[in-house]
């Protein structure tokens, strides 16, 4: 990993198009600015992370799939 | 016309035109990129997505507003850019099951990452919803 060293109000550009500014540093807490294109996702990790473990877990699914079926079908679609 | 022989469904014949290709793969699944789409049964809300890559993986996907009507509704304008491609081509969006073993009843939909296919290209991609306020273990309600 890459590890620089930056003050508030300093950014580092990633790519041609992606900057990441240093917006303010409270406390234990940093506020990071963003400027991304529009196609790039840009997440927190722990978000990234929850759909990547969440898709592990949906590829875990019995081969069963009749009960849930059934129960659907009673679904008023709230 | 390719065969392969899956876990769940045996031998399948894969028809290339049919197969659906997501450039980055799946969250989590980066090198399984290329699928196909069964039908569960006739009148079923599922579907199944088969890896063709990977035999032995698949996901149960379900039509997202069937769980939640207002679906998509309220994002916003930059979550919504996610879900079109630069041509504004038709898409269609399925969101994966999560059905814990043994557990039926606690079965959720991800509706923070749903999956987006294009229908001409059948090129597809996840999305993260994160500021939408969808949980990606929405539960599947029961009447």
């Amino acid at each position: 990993m890459l590890v620089l060293t930056r003050k508030a109000e300093e950014s580092i550009t990633i790519g041609n198009n992606i900057t990441v500014s240093v917006l303010e540093i409270r406390g234990n807490h940093v506020r990071l600015g963003i400027k991304a294109p529009k196609d790039i996702p840009v997440n927190r990790t722990e978000v990234f992370e929850s759909i990547i473990m969440e898709n592990i877990r949906a590829s875990e699914t019995p081969m069963d799939l009749e009960n849930l079926s059934e129960s659907l079908k009673t679904n008023d679609g709230k | 016309m390719n065969k392969i022989i899956t876990t769940r469904f045996g031998e399948l014949e894969i028809d290339e035109t049919k197969s659906i290709h997501f450039r980055d793969g799946l969250l989590g699944f980066p090198d399984k990129k290329n699928f196909i789409i069964l039908d569960h049964k006739p009148g079923s809300p599922f579907l199944w997505l088969q890896s063709i890559d990977a035999p032995d993986l698949a996901f149960v996907m379900t039509n997202p507003f069937l769980t939640k009507s207002d679906y998509l509704k309220d994002i916003s304008p930059e979550e919504e850019a996610f879900l079109k491609n630069e041509n504004d081509d038709e898409v269609i969006i399925f969101s994966l099951v999560t059905i814990p073993r043994g557990e039926v009843e606690k079965a959720t939909v991800n509706l923070m990452g749903p999956i987006v296919i294009e229908s001409k290209s059948r090129n597809a991609k996840q999305v993260i919803l994160a500021n939408s306020g969808y949980s990606h273990r929405h539960p599947i309600t029961f009447g």
